[in-house]
């Protein structure tokens, strides 16, 4: 079942074409890579499901309803969630506000019942500290629940801002460079890890991944970006052995040396 | 109804409000295209003008155009000043708290002239050549009502020349896209930025001159209202755009002479107007007359 | 132990009115006007720390909103014969002119009417950010203000209104600041509260969890403009007059102060700013007296104490960024900590 479909997707700035005719679909449990050079325009193509920037010109379907354009917090509420390439968590708040907040979009008491703590929003408030707690635990974090957010390594930051994203409650997961930054051993978990979430919360993965290896072990199919362009699309296999794709990484152009 | 001489007249007055305007709405989008910060404290740099230029005539017996000179240079000197002591040190801090520092320069600026100049309105010294008036036909209107718009292109021209055209005024552009790259540049930033506070100060310093001469009673508040509306001048014509700032302040100037004219039953309003032009601006076109829309990184 | 905790909140309260009850009836009117104040700018403090420091907007509107509610109310609970008196010039507008109610209706209608005020320039202001939402919502202010001086027939124009009764008692704004304080503390700390502060840290990323930031941030600044209204009508009715002058850039510069020396995004360093800034406002009335410097002689103008005011302000932003709290809270727990005990309960709860 196609949950995602992103169809003839150009993403125009000025006068220049940052993503063009970008085409995707993402059925119920895959892991899809979306690989180029740097700025290639992956980013950007994450920006436009996520409501980020709104596409210059064509379509995005999330389970059959039309996506484009749309504001990011209703895109995430249907259920579609992000990490972002630069790490973006709530820094001076703890570990645990992090994830609570990630539930608030469906949270059903108004600022009435949740300021007079009336019964209703205390329900739903233990519910979501138990969620968030959870949450914790799988990732490894629970320990450090009281800590800033900003205190955490960075590894663990990346696997905050995961544990956040599946508060929302996702069916679809976007991961923006995942394994930047990690060492060899924190990019191995990070391999099981995904696995691990997307079987346990019956997720569809599309990620942005410059990690070869975590890429090719990982990905059913593969995306390749250059200049904007979608310049090959297939199996790890078959975009490893991909003259194009060579190209564009090991460089006929030397700005990308 | 309103005749031709009396509109004439009107325009006139809009044009050289509009001119007053334009000069100190200048120093503001200078300031915002360098620092991105709206400098609260310009207003009340350009009422210390006015002060500096009274006890240059009044105090010291100076001839008017040494007064006015000196009072330019010293204004100049204090922009910096305010420049180095209450922006410098956060140019890395948040945003929040660089315009709060602004607020608190503002307040002490003001606050400081009135412990110093006294509470109390002062009369500026008026300046006979300036102030006869000429006939025009059955018009007759002051001669500062064409000097300040004169004054005004002359030094519009100038600072464009500078800005466009000399060494200096290359620094500050650099600075202005990009201060961090500047710098790894070579331009010396700190001095580059020194400058333009020193530039746009000196602007607001001509044009607090001719406003006290316009408006002959200068107290430590008169600068909050010109500093608000040159400021709203600056948003209109897109902040960071000098160009822009002028035609900004000569809509604003223009705009407000107008509209009390012709509808004297809202002349109570007439400070609203400012504000609500500026909010209908910012709202619809926040970028301004001539701004371009800045896309924000994800 | 929650309820242990909520035991000791309900006991710091009644300890507070008892004190409250011994200043009524011992201190003189001076001083009880000075108490009156601190406990007034608590609720002002806070209700612009709601807006600026929690949910990170950084608006500069609050003196229009104190404004709606200090004439809603002195216009609510003013005697037809004052009304009379007052309105020589023109005469007030009916069915205003003979309408009066009991000073909490007045008050709570006041912050109801600030609160749709907010609500009305929050909705298409607040898609601003930064300094542009700083000048728009400044700019609203100034409108209100203008709009108060030229209807004459509701509010008397620039001669202001005098003679409103003076119902702010100890009891009424002690009060009020007690429910301020746990209402807007216990609204920071629910799910909204974390919401508030995820679009201070990072509008970017607060959106992609799902928060709508139009509808948080307008709730933010409505609920903060309702408590500036409140605060508004407890000090028109402290001082008995109010005029369109008062409500100038210069209110929201001194609520300003106090949030800032407090600590933007603390209550416990709002109650205690508050305080500091009122008392030493008073404190350092003598500075506007008569001072002699070289050869000048000033007379009593108000100006010195506002150049103290106006360095503060600068040498806590530049040199002392968090103020007193930053972002801390006084909690219970960190108060047993401090009394050498272990920690009762490892992480998570904050409050």
């Amino acid at each position: 079942m196609t949950l995602l479909e992103v169809k003839n997707v150009s993403m125009i700035f000025g006068g220049l074409t940052a993503v063009k005719d970008f085409n995707l679909t993402l059925s119920k449990g895959e892991i899809v890579a979306l690989i180029g050079p740097n700025g290639a325009g992956k980013t950007t193509a994450f920006n436009m499901i996520t409501g980020v920037y709104k596409p210059s010109i064509g379509q995005i379907s999330f389970k059959g309803n039309d996506i484009t354009g749309c504001r990011p917090d209703l895109i995430t509420k249907q259920g579609i969630a992000r990490t972002f390439q630069n790490i973006r968590l709530f820094k001076d708040l703890t570990v645990l506000d992090n994830v609570l907040i990630a539930n608030h979009l469906h949270l059903k008491s108004n600022f009435l019942e949740a300021t007079l703590k009336l019964p209703r929003y205390r329900r739903e408030e233990k519910e979501i500290r138990e969620k968030s707690l959870g949450l914790l635990e799988k990732v490894g974090l629970v320990n450090a629940q009281s800590e800033k957010a900003s205190s955490l390594p960075y590894g663990m930051q990346r696997r905050l801002e995961i544990a956040r994203a599946l508060a929302t409650n996702p069916e679809v997961l976007l991961l923006d460079e995942p394994a930047a930054g990690m060492n060899p051993k924190e990019t191995d978990d990070l391999t099981e890890f995904i696995y691990q979430i997307r079987d346990e919360f019956q997720l569809s993965i599309f990620m942005i991944e410059h990690h070869m290896q975590v890429v090719m072990g990982i990905s059913d199919r593969i995306t390749v970006f250059d200049h904007g362009v979608t310049i090959a699309e297939g199996t790890p296999y078959e975009i490893q052995n991909n003259q194009k794709v060579i190209e564009a990484y090991l460089g006929v152009a030397e700005d990308y040396a | 109804m309103m005749n031709l001489s009396t509109f004439m007249q009107h325009l006139a007055n809009g044009i050289s409000l509009g001119s007053l305007y334009a000069l100190v709405a200048i120093g503001y989008t200078m300031v915002y295209g360098t620092l991105r910060l709206i400098n609260f404290a310009h207003g009340d740099v350009f009422m210390m003008t006015t002060y500096f230029a009274f006890y240059g005539i009044s105090m010291f017996m100076l001839p008017w155009y040494v007064s006015f000179i000196l009072a330019i240079i010293l204004t100049a000197a204090l922009g910096m000043l305010l420049e180095k002591g209450a922006y410098r040190p956060l140019r890395d801090a948040p945003k929040i708290s660089i315009m709060i520092s602004a607020i608190g320069a503002s307040f002490l600026l003001e606050n400081l002239a009135t412990v110093i100049f006294g509470g109390r309105p002062k009369a500026f010294p008026s300046v006979k050549l300036l102030m006869d008036s000429i006939n025009i036909g059955s018009v007759s209107i002051q001669r500062l009502t064409f000097v300040i718009p004169i004054v005004t292109i002359v030094f519009l021209i100038g600072l464009l020349y500078l800005i466009n055209h000399t060494k200096t005024g290359m620094a500050m552009r650099a600075v202005a896209k990009d201060y961090e790259t500047a710098g790894i540049m070579g331009v010396n930033v700190n001095m580059t930025i020194s400058q333009t506070f020193a530039l746009g100060s000196a602007l607001a310093a001509v044009g607090g001159i001719m406003w006290g001469l316009k408006f002959p009673q200068i107290a430590p508040l008169m600068g909050v209202m010109p500093g608000l509306k040159a400021f709203i001048a600056a948003v209109i014509g897109g902040i960071g755009n000098i160009k822009g700032a002028v035609i900004g302040g000569f809509i604003l100037g223009i705009g407000e002479i107008m509209i009390v004219a012709f509808f004297p039953s809202l002349s109570g309003y007439r400070d609203a107007f400012a504000f609500i032009f500026l909010i209908v601006i910012l709202l619809f076109k926040p970028t301004g007359i001539t701004g371009e829309k800045i896309a924000e990184k994800v | 132990m929650k309820q242990k905790k909520t035991l000791l909140t309900v006991i710091s309260i009644i300890v507070l009115f008892i004190g409250v009850y011994f200043a009524d009836q011992n201190l003189d009117a001076y001083k009880t006007r000075i108490l009156n104040l601190c406990a007034i700018y608590v609720v002002l403090g806070l209700s612009m720390n709601l807006i600026n420091g929690f949910t990170g907007l950084f608006s500069l509107g609050h003196a229009g909103f104190m404004a709606v509610g200090a004439y809603t109310t002195a216009i609510l609970t003013m005697p037809d014969a004052v009304k009379g008196q007052n309105f020589f010039m023109v005469p007030m507008m009916k069915p205003l002119d003979t309408m009066h109610m009991p000073f909490f209706f007045a008050l709570l209608i006041g912050g109801i009417l600030a609160g749709v005020v907010g609500y009305l320039i929050g909705a298409p202001a607040l898609r601003l950010r930064g300094d542009y939402l700083a000048i728009a919502t400044l700019g609203f202010a100034e409108i209100i203000r203008v709009i108060f001086t030229n209807m004459q027939t509701i509010t008397n124009g620039a001669l202001g209104l005098k003679g409103i009764p003076e119902s702010s008692n100890l009891w009424w704004t002690f009060g009020v600041a007690v429910v301020t304080v746990l209402f807007i503390g216990s609204l920071i700390n629910s799910s909204y509260g974390r919401a508030f502060k995820a679009i201070r840290e990072d509008e970017i990323a607060a959106e992609s969890m799902g928060i709508s930031l139009f509808k948080h941030k307008v709730l933010a600044f409505t609920i903060g403009a309702f408590f500036a209204g409140i605060g508004g009508g407890l000090l028109g009715n402290l001082l008995g007059t109010i005029d369109p002058l008062m409500f100038r850039f210069f209110l929201t510069f001194n609520i300003l102060l106090i949030i800032i020396l407090g600590g933007m995004g603390s209550i416990t360093g709002t109650i205690i700013s508050a305080f500091i800034i009122t008392i030493a406002g008073e404190a350092l009335r003598f500075l506007d007296e008569s001072i002699t410097i070289g050869n000048f002689v000033i007379p009593g103008i108000s100006g010195m104490r506002m150049v103290v005011f106006s360095a503060l302000l600068m040498i806590v932003v530049l040199f002392f960024n968090h103020g007193i709290m930053g972002t801390n809270e006084f909690t219970w727990d960190k108060l047993f900590n401090k009394f050498g005990r272990k920690p009762l309960v490892k992480g998570g709860n904050k409050q």
